[in-house]
């Protein structure tokens, strides 16, 4: 039977030849156009400005890499947590659903704003900005996973005298898996965003996107268009390791048989 | 394929014998819908009883009733000659839908009531797997449910009920799904275990035929309100080859059967 490792392959393969025919299109952009490097420098270009100033930019990814991360894993867990709490108790979830919804109407960057005003120029504002966005997806995708436990299901559990917390653990939790990644890949696309976004309003330390702003203010196109390339490589990166993860976390969704490790084996020789 | 295996040689049960599970006088309203009026029913220890009636009559309820999911308007529910009455848990039930978990492998639903109440170990896991081989399902306990066949699925439920350790099991329609060949199989398949474990069954069909080559007794039902139409003894041999299905007295508890469903 075809697992999804397998199928995994062929998304991967398209990967690649997705990049190979953006670079070639780009290429093919400069020439058609004719206008010079400061306007649009040709691919080559980019990435031997990437690698002249890799000792600089590799610390600037470095930097925006770890807002990334960091802001994103609390968005992931707050956004997991809160899902839970408002799952199990319906008054929670009363409450909170309408102010989830209006933090997320609020443009992104009319938050950064009041968010430096209180926090200051520090790393806190840049995380928060990340969680803010990473942890909406999480909390409605949970949501629903929860929401779709059959209740026979729970009924069942109950005939057999499961308690409410291994009743949870067991037939609830899992049902969340899934969704959860489903918010988790949202939210890792955009995670990045974020971190550009915050170190825009917010930022004492240099970063990606702080780079991005001078670069763009000195004409330094050619290093506009290398931030933006690793930027991209952040945000597809985090994608495909969220993506990996899912596929290991899940494997009942990809596989017929459960992994080695997970196999029954008896434990004593059989007679 | 008839069973070619000789089971020992046991008595057919009778009413008269011991009383495993009294259902006294019950009655369920569902707003102006009476779901059930006034079902009495003694089933006696290692009793195989079908009942029988078409859809919307009300056997799902008098499961969920007897198992104490759903509390009754009036009666009671008496095991081992114990109040039962709106007390989950003191009987086996197989919902109409198999209800498998599905990041749960084969083996990892059969232990599932263990693992709801204390924790399945690894006995109950080497216990769980003997149970699933000796029934056919030897090759499948590391599989996710997902790569079962609906028959496989169903066997997997089966085993799961029986794995709780309930004496009384209540299976709500289980082959309803399956195709007429797997059906069959399935029939025999239930029956040896049945034999083998010595449990009381009380088994929801719409099928006339399957209810008379399966039961001890029949319970016929009609719908609005559900009541008792009939109960019928099955006078048949054990075990039952399938050329039961073509005998005289077979084909006489059908037409007597019919008579009530499509009267
Ligand atoms: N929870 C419920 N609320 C209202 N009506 C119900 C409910 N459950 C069952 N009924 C009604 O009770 C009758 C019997 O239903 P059911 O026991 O499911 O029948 P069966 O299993 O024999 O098909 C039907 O008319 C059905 O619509
Ligand atoms: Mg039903």
């Amino acid at each position: 039977m075809n697992t999804r490792f397998g199928a995994a392959a062929g998304p991967f393969l398209i990967w690649v030849v997705a990049m190979v025919l953006i670079l070639v299109a780009w290429q093919l952009l400069v020439w058609a156009t004719g206008l010079p490097p400061y306007v649009i420098p040709p691919p080559a270009l980019a990435f031997s400005t990437l690698l002249d100033n890799w000792p600089r930019l590799s610390v600037l990814t470095g930097q925006t890499l770890y807002e990334t991360a960091i802001g994103y894993l609390l968005g992931a867990v707050i956004g997991f947590l809160l899902a839970l709490a408002m799952g199990q108790i319906r008054v929670v979830q009363r409450l909170v659903m309408p102010a989830l919804i209006i933090s997320q109407a609020v443009p992104i960057v009319a938050i950064a704003a009041p968010l430096v005003i209180i926090f200051g120029f520090g790393i806190t504002p840049k995380l928060i900005i990340v969680a803010w966005i990473v942890f909406f997806p999480v909390v409605v995708n949970v949501l629903d996973g929860l929401a779709s436990v059959d209740r026979d299901m729970l009924n069942l559990a109950r005939l057999m005298g499961g308690g409410s917390l291994r009743t949870f653990a067991i037939v609830k939790l899992p049902a969340c898996i899934g969704p959860l990644f489903s918010g988790l890949k949202i939210g890792a696309t955009y995670a990045v965003t974020g971190a550009v976004i915050g170190e825009w309003t917010a930022s004492s330390k240099q970063g990606l996107g702080t780079y991005l702003l001078t670069a763009n203010a000195q004409m330094n196109t050619a290093g506009v268009y290398a931030a933006m390339l690793l930027l991209t490589v952040i945000g597809v990166g985090s994608f495909l390791l969220v993506f990996g993860l899912e596929v290991l976390m899940t494997p009942w969704r990809s596989r017929s048989t459960a992994p080695a490790w997970a196999q029954w084996k008896p434990s004593q020789p059989a007679s | 394929m008839p069973d070619p295996r000789q089971p020992p040689s046991e008595p057919l049960p009778m009413q008269s014998a011991s009383t495993k599970l009294s259902i006294g006088d019950l009655n369920v309203r569902f707003g102006s819908v009476v779901a059930l009026k006034d079902v009495s029913l003694d089933i006696a220890d290692g009793e195989f009883v079908c009942i029988l009636g078409a859809s919307g009559c009300g056997k799902s309820t008098l499961f969920n009733v007897v198992s104490g999911l759903l509390k009754a308007t009036s009666g009671k529910i008496v095991l081992d000659g114990q109040d039962v009455s709106n007390r989950p848990g003191q009987v086996g039930y197989m919902l109409q839908k198999d209800l498998m978990l599905p990041w749960r492998t084969v083996l990892g639903n059969i232990t599932l009531a263990a693992s709801l109440t204390r924790g399945a170990t690894a006995k109950d896991r080497d216990e769980a797997a003997e149970l699933a081989s000796r029934y056919g399902l030897g090759d499948f306990l590391n599989h996710y449910p997902h790569a079962l066949s609906g028959g496989m699925r169903q066997r997997v439920a089966m085993m799961r009920t029986i794995a709780a350790g309930r004496q009384v099991m209540l299976l709500d329609e289980p082959f309803g799904a399956l195709d007429a060949q797997t059906r069959l199989g399935m029939q025999q398949w239930l029956l040896q275990l049945w034999r083998d474990l010595k449990r009381t069954i009380l088994f929801v069909t719409h099928d006339v035929d399957e209810a008379i080559y399966l039961a001890d007794r029949i319970v016929v039902m009609t719908p609005r309100p559900g009541r008792i139409a009939d109960i019928l003894t099955v006078d048949l041999p054990r075990p039952r080859p399938l050329e039961v299905l073509t005998t005289d007295t077979f084909v006489g508890l059908k037409r007597q059967i019919m008579q009530h469903l499509y009267h």
